[in-house]
């Protein structure tokens, strides 16, 4: 016997100029189960929830709530009928403390005048039962992602939502606040709350759901039972053929030493710590190395260092060269970087893709004259990266890079650094929030540049990456090189005890 | 309109011309009330005084006074024409001075102390060289380009500040605003370019024609007879195309909208970022020095030098001028015109109404208000596709801008189809 479905979307279709983002979608939620929604970027799984949470209407089809057709005009109405929905990107009030941004919009007030107190009361209840850690009177700009997203939480929580859709709420945080979140979804499951969860993490989606949806392409491709199913068979409808999961490559053949570092620090801005404490080592031609440690160990700050963006201290030595003082624009001669944040240093948003293809590259006589930008260069350039790597847009060289998907601006990103041609590839985090079918590109990508006798340096925090992708692991912890490791002879618990700060080698490399 | 939608509406270019007719059509709309209300509650207007003040801000431009039996007459108005383009001259370089800063990212209000600085450089320059040894001509230029080098510099200020101690620049241009006013007022004080000979103008510097200074007409003065026009409009005209041209197909554009647009990303990809926010501000200034020197340099403009109480309008006019372009560097070009026009009209309106000058400029001032809110209009335009990109990752603000978004939508449609209604 079938249980009750709580939520039906029946048939939805939404259409964008030139884009149809649903076609005919149906979405069956059962009370009290974890559904996942699986899918590739620009699959539609984000257009389809804000169908549901009211920010877009479908040209077609009907939401229906316990068998009611109901008209979800607005967030409010969602919230009305007991919708709540943590977004990807985080919609709190930075300089609020966390309370005041839990109680807003939904307030207790008495003749105009704020009950702050019986609002502590019950978030501090619902905090408590759920082990949902915050501090309520932390400002939000303050705390760490993690408790960023619990707060987000404890919000629909507050507002007794009983459907819950959570849009990729493990791409932020590290695995520990991963295993909470999932046991936290488990807990709300059992009580009767029935959770969206949208997500391209097949691992994760294995782990917590009853069922997976899978849409492809703006279209429904099926539902099936976690249990009846595996990772192979979900990326493969996800993607729309047989995806290879594991990194196919051959053994290293390192050759010259391209980037070598050497007692280098960064300091830092807010502690009287280095960020970055002495840090040395070299990265050869051909060889994949992977910097691996728990966010936050001063990985960003050494990348920022070495590619310039932030001031450091030591000898940086790529290709031959001091780089140690030079500026941003001189270390790029040899080096492309992937940068962390792809929207704050890899794109400029309002740019179209085209100016963005050519943003280190506009100087070159290629394309500009005598200052004057060949605007028609520019633009066959973009076609032909477009095309080579496979980056899908609205309207091509001239799409607004804001509108296009995260995966998408990633592989404009990836493009264009790695047709630059440079000696030393710096790719921080290349695959966050990427599916899997990107996934398995980038790291194809990253593979045949290796292969082409390019240095990688590669920071990850994903486990399965670092083990799989490179060919030696470094880990930092809190902003020293803790541990050299071969990803052929170590196991995922030593690397995750160095990691940790459990364990580290002296300086002569010995495994203390 | 609905049926064109998709393809003629989603054109940016379509959306911004589309909006600012709007807004100005709004902004005329509500003065046209005001008009309609203090028509009928002033005695010595009535019916006919409203309906005459109607015409004449719908067609002030034309306006060529009152016949023999009192009615108001409409032709062309060579006079009102040309005065439209010389005061359109310093408006279009002031809009363009805040449409190249915003399109660069920054928010230059400083516009008026720019214009002062030129304002005081150019006329020094032009009335302290003396003609009889150096050429009216080279002095008009020296004054022209001192004018500009003065607002530069006075636009870098804030740049600097911006740039190198991440102050805001709307901060560090409101003060030196007021430095300017006071400066200027203190250099003219107590120099011998304040005009004596007349001593019922004290408060004025002399016409740069003292000195034998004037921008040439270029025959313009031929084709629109009785008017003040001249040169300045075709260089202002340059200057505008020149602008667009920077902006839209140079490196040196493309880095500066690369750093408006994106700070960090323009240095992550190895852009002088500061270099380029002081430079842009710079542009900003020298732009609105140009403007200043353009009136000033006239000829037939005379500046009340005590200015240390009120920064020029024309400053702070630039601003709507940009925002009604959508900063567009040749839209700028026609809403400068129509900024000076609503001025001729409001001249005509005083002169040859019972409406008096208070109630004229109330109503051109709603006028030029409701035109600043193009930019809203064009949002409710394109509201459609900004929800698409909303579909991508949007940034936090712009979700919770959408809610509010759709109330204004609501609350928009009544001006608009009252204009329908209106029409038909």
């Amino acid at each position: 016997m079938e249980a009750e479905n709580i939520i039906e979307m029946l048939h939805i279709t939404k259409e964008f100029p030139g884009i149809v983002a649903n076609d005919d979608i149906t979405l069956q939620l059962r009370k009290g189960e974890i559904h996942a929604l699986l899918g590739e970027n620009g699959a539609g799984k984000s257009t389809l929830m804000s169908v549901l949470f009211g920010l877009y209407q479908p040209e077609a089809g009907v939401i229906k709530k316990n068998g009611q057709v109901v008209k979800v005009n607005n967030p409010n109405d969602a919230t009305a009928l007991g919708i709540g929905m943590v977004h990807q990107h985080f919609k709190l009030i930075d300089v609020f403390t966390v309370l005041d941004n839990i109680i807003l919009g939904a307030e207790t007030t008495k003749m105009g005048f704020l009950q702050k107190k019986e609002a502590r009361k019950k978030v501090e209840a619902l905090s408590e039962r759920y082990g949902l850690k915050v501090d309520l009177d932390a400002k939000v700009e303050d705390i760490t992602v993690g408790m960023q997203q619990r707060v987000e939480i404890l919000k629909m929580l507050y507002r007794d939502n009983e459907i819950l859709i959570f849009d990729e709420p493990t791409a932020v945080l590290t695995p520990q606040e991963i295993e909470e979140l999932m046991a936290t979804m488990k807990e709300f499951a059992k009580e009767g709350k029935s959770i969206l969860f949208i997500s391209h993490k097949l691992n994760e989606i294995m782990e917590v759901s009853d069922r997976v949806t899978v849409l492809r392409k703006g279209k429904y491709i099926g539902t099936v039972e976690t249990k009846d199913t595996d990772k192979q068979s979900l990326s493969n409808m996800m993607v729309g053929r047989p995806v290879q999961l594991e990194v196919v490559k051959d053994p290293a053949k390192p050759g010259d030493t391209v980037l070598h570092v050497e007692h280098f620090s960064v300091p830092s801005k807010t502690h009287k710590r280095d960020s970055v404490h002495d840090v040395s080592f070299d990265v050869r031609s051909g060889e994949i190395v992977c910097i691996a440690g728990i966010d936050g160990n001063g990985q960003t700050e050494f990348i920022h260092g070495l590619t310039g963006l932030e001031k450091g201290q030591g000898t940086i030595n790529l290709c031959g060269q001091d780089i140690s003082h030079a500026t941003i624009r001189q270390r790029g001669t040899h080096m492309s970087h992937i940068p962390e944040d792809r929207h704050k240093h890899g794109l400029v948003l309002d740019f179209t893709l085209e100016q963005n293809m050519v943003l280190q590259r506009f100087r070159e006589p290629r394309f500009q004259h005598l200052g004057f930008i060949r605007q028609g260069e520019v633009r066959t350039y973009a076609e032909t990266l477009i095309k080579k790597f496979d980056v899908r847009s609205g309207q091509g060289p001239v799409t607004i890079a804001r509108s296009m998907s995260g995966g998408n601006q990633q592989k404009a990103i990836i493009a264009r650094e790695l047709d630059r041609e440079k000696e030393l590839i710096v790719a921080v985090q290349p695959t966050r929030g990427l599916d899997v079918g990107a996934i398995e590109y980038i790291h194809s990508q990253l593979v045949a540049q290796r292969d082409q006798g390019k240095a990688v340096l590669l920071v990850s925090l994903e486990l399965d990456e670092v083990m799989s992708l490179s060919d030696r692991i470094l880990v930092m912890y809190e902003g020293e090189i803790v541990g050299e490791l071969d990803p052929k002879t170590t196991t995922v618990q030593e690397l995750g005890l160095y990691m940790a700060g459990a364990k580290r080698m002296t300086k002569a490399g010995e495994r203390a | 309109m609905k049926q064109k939608g998709p393809t003629l509406l989603s054109k940016d270019g379509t959306k911004s011309v589309l909006a600012a007719l709007l807004s100005i059509l709004i902004g005329l709309l509500v003065g046209g009330v005001i008009i309609v209300i203090t028509g009928l509650a002033t005695p010595t207007l009535g019916i006919s005084g409203v309906w005459d003040g109607i015409r004449l801000v719908l067609l002030g431009i034309f306006s060529t006074g009152r016949d023999a039996a009192g009615a108001l007459t409409f032709g062309f108005n060579s006079t009102n024409l040309g005065n439209m383009l010389f005061r359109a001259t310093p408006l279009i370089l002031t809009g363009l001075s805040v449409a190249v800063a915003y399109k660069t990212g920054l928010f230059n209000i400083g516009a008026p102390g720019q214009y002062l600085m030129g304002t005081a450089a150019s006329l020094m320059l032009a009335l302290g060289i003396p003609t009889e040894t150096v050429p009216a001509a080279l002095v008009w230029v020296i004054a022209f380009l001192g004018g500009i080098l003065a607002g530069t510099l006075w636009g870098c200020i804030p740049g600097l500040v911006k740039a190198f101690l991440n102050i805001n620049e709307v901060l560090a241009c409101i003060m030196t605003n007021w430095i300017a006013a006071n400066l200027v007022t203190w250099m003219f004080d107590g120099s011998n370019f304040r005009n004596l000979v007349e001593n019922t103008k004290s408060g004025y510097i002399y016409k740069t024609t003292y000195n034998g200074v004037a921008t040439a007409k270029l025959g313009l003065d031929k084709i629109f007879p009785g008017s003040q026009v001249n040169g300045g409009i075709i260089i202002a005209i340059v200057i505008a195309i020149l602008m667009y041209i920077l902006m839209s197909k140079t490196t040196l554009g493309y880095q500066l909208k690369a750093c408006g647009a994106n700070r960090h990303a323009a240095r992550y990809a190895g852009i002088a970022d500061k270099r380029n926010i002081v430079l842009s501000m710079a542009i900003a200034g020298g732009l609105s020095g140009a403007g200043a020197a353009l009136y000033y340099l006239s000829g037939n403009t005379e500046f009340f030098w005590s200015t240390y109480q009120t920064l020029p309008a024309t400053g702070f006019n630039g601003i709507p001028v940009a925002l009604l372009a959508s900063s567009h560097p040749i839209g700028v070009i026609f809403t400068g015109c129509f900024m000076s026009m609503l001025d001729i009209v409001g001249l005509q309106l005083t002169n040859l109404t019972a409406y008096n000058e208070y109630i004229t400029d109330v109503i051109i001032a709603t006028i030029v208000y409701l035109s600043a809110f193009s930019l809203v209009i064009k949002m409710l335009i394109s509201g459609h596709g900004k929800r698409k990109n909303a579909a991508a990752p949007a940034a936090p603000a712009e979700k919770k801008a959408a809610a509010p978004e759709e109330k204004s939508a609501s609350a928009g449609e009544g001006p608009q189809s009252a204009k329908g209604g209106n029409e038909a």
